[in-house]
């Protein structure tokens, strides 16, 4: 009795290796025998058939434009969605028509009046009228997630008839209509892609005061879009892939591609062996270490394209005597008052801008693909001349610092959140501040810690990054040069020429008077030094020979109804 | 038990001084007040940290277990979608390491010195101080980049897209659907990152039969066996493996549980979007509702491995049985 189950114990366990080692190899073997389904595919992609691309997928949480705040959804969303208007990647300061075919906008920059095509059809048929405008806008405000400031400074969008929408800004305190000349530029931002409002409504989506407790579409937009754009969204598998089919109904060019997947691929070397093996036809970006195996491969194009993404040493502008009369509470806050009293005098930051040996974090970080601009303006933006960037020069670095006092060297935090990058580039600071006579403390906060203390205005050194949202120069001379804004405000910047520059720059109409302006508030940051720019990143881009049509943009990556083979 | 999880996490994610509001907000909206007080009222964070506990537990009394931080998708949501993915990965190592583990041990006790005992001391060590980034990805240039014999990451072919979804896990949707070409593709796919994460496994359970089995093979029972004129492998199989097998059944259960949260690595450098990267993502953003819920689950799931054990145990050991 008891032998005989022990027995059949054994034979199911014997059972069940040999059915097991019986499929193993069978399962190795597979993909060879699975290789003849490939050609089965072959066929159809000369009318299309399928893109692949490998990328990095993992910032995704959600594909719903009013909710979505990560770079991969900009990305996503200019490919389902149509902007009102739109700026190429062939000339990144010139705003051209997308789904608006004209706009006017009044002296004041209050008014903005958008006058629609009128044979735009979103993928599920309906027709894109001035009433999705107002429904995509107001959901997106009234969601109030993390693309909402992109519509920062709206005061209301209206309805003028089925094809003329009107935004008007908000009002200050006294009721005089704010004005936003950075408006069109933002509105070209994927997050104010057009929903097709009766598709939304018909998922549970409003665009309600009350959406924010009450819209139930954001379930159905994770796994569709409701664009009129190029491809339309038909599955997202989190962190795995993002499937895009091209859009019957599209006003434009019919994409080339019938089917777009994008593939979660972290590992860059993976990334790339599957370019090599054909399983991709595109990579999100190629890590700057693998470039040189990518160039050998004969079937391999590479371009190297210039982003606006920053890294930056912010240090701190306002003395603590004087934070202490703004507010006692901030004064006893502050995390290292020592560093802070130092920082805050104009030689030492000019003299620390001097002793950092750009060239060499350029290489340890980005193997040599980036580039540097005078001041925290990125290279790109009308009115920054890369011909006045000053890199390094420890002689005068020295001088500076024994001009300040501080001829015997002085000890500094510096304060950041933590990343492996980071860990480098700070190490690297630190080695070259010291032929300066800068002894640099280096500390390290969990990403969430750093970005609340630097926001409480407590640290005296930091470095981070910056990410366009849009492209107006507004993006870096708001949020680095107006005391109350972001960097500037975190920094303790409150420079009364600076802060009146970033305000003409953002009244201003004129883009001859904006460029000169920007070239002053340059200077301003140049000479006062609460920023240096530390780096800016050149994003290589890799793709199958035989793919035509790649132009990477800043903001949004890569238009993908622009690709053929 | 869940109350003692639960409140223990709860303590311990408190205690670390992070903001959920770098994690719930987007840098650039933290700089909007109307979006932080929005935020704050959203997910109760102005309330006293027992009383957002407690809320919490009423909560997952109705089995909801909140809104994960980062994603902004009800936890049990996101659990649904990353499990099968780990539960197949979990099953595949499994049965790769008991296929080629259990008979390694036996052999290499019963050829205790010789060349097969050194060749599976050697494998198990590999296994065992092979970190699985680094083995990861040569198994990947070897068997796909270079010889093409296995396919690329991910759990099915780019180009033929993921079978419909029933229960998330591929072989058996596929095999339900009748789509024997994503299921041929899915088993292929599981092979690669199957071997990596069951690769320690596997030295761990070879090693254990190893010296389980050289310890029962020296007992009087196996000697008088022998002597009574039995047949080797019967000796070998009835007598002494049975015996065997007894600490080992604990150890595949724990092993079986370990695989399901050790998946993180393979999982990164496989592009398998599992339950560990989901997990490790929770923890660095400090997304409590997130780690609470994947804390919980593995808990669970390491009771029930525990509950299958003991039950096992009876089956294997007639005295745990009668006792």
């Amino acid at each position: 009795m008891k032998l005989n189950r022990l027995f059949s114990f054994l034979v199911l366990l014997t059972l069940l290796a040999s059915i097991l080692a019986g499929c193993a190899p069978a399962a190795t073997e597979q993909p060879v025998a699975a290789d003849p389904t490939a050609p089965a595919v072959e066929p159809t992609k000369a009318t299309g058939g399928t893109l692949v691309i490998a990328m990095s997928l993992t910032d995704v949480v959600t594909l719903d434009p009013a909710f979505a705040g990560e770079t991969t959804n900009l990305f996503i969303h200019i490919n389902t969605y149509d902007t009102l208007v739109d700026i190429r990647p062939e000339n990144l300061s010139k705003i051209v028509p997308r789904l608006a075919e004209s706009w006017e906008v009044n002296p004041e920059f209050t008014e903005f009046i958008f006058h629609l095509r009128k044979d735009a059809k979103f993928a599920s048929g309906n027709p894109v009228t001035s009433a999705d405008v107002v429904f995509s806008w107001n959901r997106l405000l009234n969601i109030a997630g993390a693309p909402a400031f992109n519509l920062d400074g709206v005061g209301k969008v209206e309805v003028v008839d089925d094809y003329t929408v009107k935004v008007t800004t908000a009002a200050d305190d006294t009721g005089k209509l704010q004005p936003l000349p950075q408006f069109l530029t933002s509105a070209s931002n994927p997050s104010l892609g057009i929903q097709d409002s009766k598709l939304v409504k018909e998922h549970g989506g409003t665009d309600a005061a009350d959406a924010k407790d009450t819209d139930k579409a954001k379930e159905w937009l994770d796994q569709n879009s409701a664009g009129s754009g190029p491809y339309v969204l038909t599955k997202w598998s989190p962190k795995a892939e993002i499937e895009l089919v091209a859009n019957k109904n599209y006003f434009g060019k019919a994409p080339y591609f019938e089917k777009v997947v994008i593939k979660n691929v972290e590992d860059p070397s993976t990334q790339l062996q599957m370019l090599q093996k054909g399983d991709a036809d595109m990579l999100g970006s190629l890590d700057t270490d693998l470039v040189e195996q990518a160039k050998a491969d004969s079937n391999i194009a590479i371009t190297v394209d210039q982003t606006l993404d920053i890294n930056y040493l912010a240090m701190v502008y306002t003395c603590p005597d004087d934070i202490k009369t703004q507010s006692e509470e901030k004064f006893t806050a502050l995390m290292s008052p020592e560093s802070h009293a130092v920082i805050c005098k104009k030689e030492v930051r000019q003299a620390i801008a001097l002793g950092i040996d750009y060239d060499g974090i350029t290489k340890a970080v980005l193997g040599g693909y980036g580039t540097r601009a005078p001041s925290i303006i990125p290279v790109g933006i009308a009115g920054v001349d890369q011909g006045k960037t000053q890199g390094r020069d420890v002689a005068k670095a020295k001088d500076l610092m024994a001009a300040a006092g501080y001829a015997d060297g002085v000890a500094l935090d510096l304060y950041y959140g933590a990343s492996p990058t980071r860990e480098i580039v700070a190490a690297k600071i630190k080695e070259d501040l010291k032929e300066i006579g800068i002894d640099l403390t280096l500390k390290p906060l969990e990403q969430s810690v750093y970005l609340t203390e630097m926001r409480a205005q407590k640290l005296p050194m930091a470095f981070g990054g910056w990410t366009p949202d849009y492209l107006d120069v507004t993006m870096w001379t708001d949020y680095f040069g107006l005391g109350d804004r972001s960097i500037a405000f975190r920094m303790w910047f409150k420079n009364d020429e600076a802060r009146a520059l970033a305000e003409e720059i953002r009244t201003t109409s004129d883009p001859a008077k904006r460029v000169a302006a920007t070239e002053k508030i340059q200077e301003v940051f140049i000479r006062e030094m609460p920023f240096t720019m530390l780096y800016q990143i050149q994003s290589v881009h890799a793709f199958s020979k035989d793919l035509k049509g790649f132009a990477f943009h800043p903001v949004w990556f890569a238009d993908l109804s622009a690709l053929s083979k | 038990m869940t109350i003692g999880i639960t409140l223990l996490l709860f303590i311990v994610t408190h205690l670390v001084p992070v903001n959920p509001l770098a994690v719930i907000l987007t840098e650039k909206s933290m700089e909007d007040p109307n979006a932080v007080a929005a935020a704050i009222e959203k997910w109760g964070l102005d309330k006293p940290p027992h009383e957002q506990y407690l809320i919490y537990l009423g909560n997952l009394l109705h089995g909801d277990l909140g809104i994960s931080f980062k994603t902004k998708n009800p936890v049990m949501q996101d659990l649904k979608t990353f499990l099968p993915a780990t539960v197949e990965l979990s099953f595949g190592s499994f049965l790769f390491a008991i296929i080629f583990g259990l008979p390694l041990g036996v052999i290499s006790a019963i050829r205790a010195g010789k060349l097969i005992d050194h060749v599976a001391q050697v494998i198990s060590l590999l296994g065992a101080s092979m970190p699985p980034f680094w083995s990861g990805l040569l198994v990947l240039f070897v068997f796909y980049y270079k010889l093409g014999l296995a396919p690329g990451p991910g759990r099915i072919d780019s180009r033929m897209g993921t079978p419909d979804l029933i229960t998330g896990l591929f072989l058996v949707d596929s095999l339900i659907s009748g789509n024997t070409e994503a299921f041929w593709s899915a088993l292929s796919h599981l092979v690669l990152p199957s071997i990596i994460l069951g690769w320690f496994t596997l030295a761990l359970i070879s090693r254990i039969t190893r010296s389980s089995m050289l310890e029962v093979l020296a007992q009087d029972y196996i000697r008088t066996a022998r002597a009574k004129g039995l047949q080797e492998k019967w000796v070998i199989l009835s007598h002494a493996m049975r015996n065997a097998l007894i600490p080992l059944t604990t150890l595949m259960g724990l092993a079986f549980a370990g695989l399901m949260s050790g998946a993180i690595m393979t999982e990164t450098i496989f592009a398998w979007p599992g339950i560990g990267r989901y997990a490790v993502e929770a923890s660095a953003n400090l997304d409590y509702p997130a780690l609470t819920g994947v804390t919980l689950l593995i808990a669970l799931f390491y009771t029930m491995v525990n509950l299958v054990v003991d039950v096992l145990y009876t089956v294997i050991d007639p005295r745990i049985r009668e006792s």
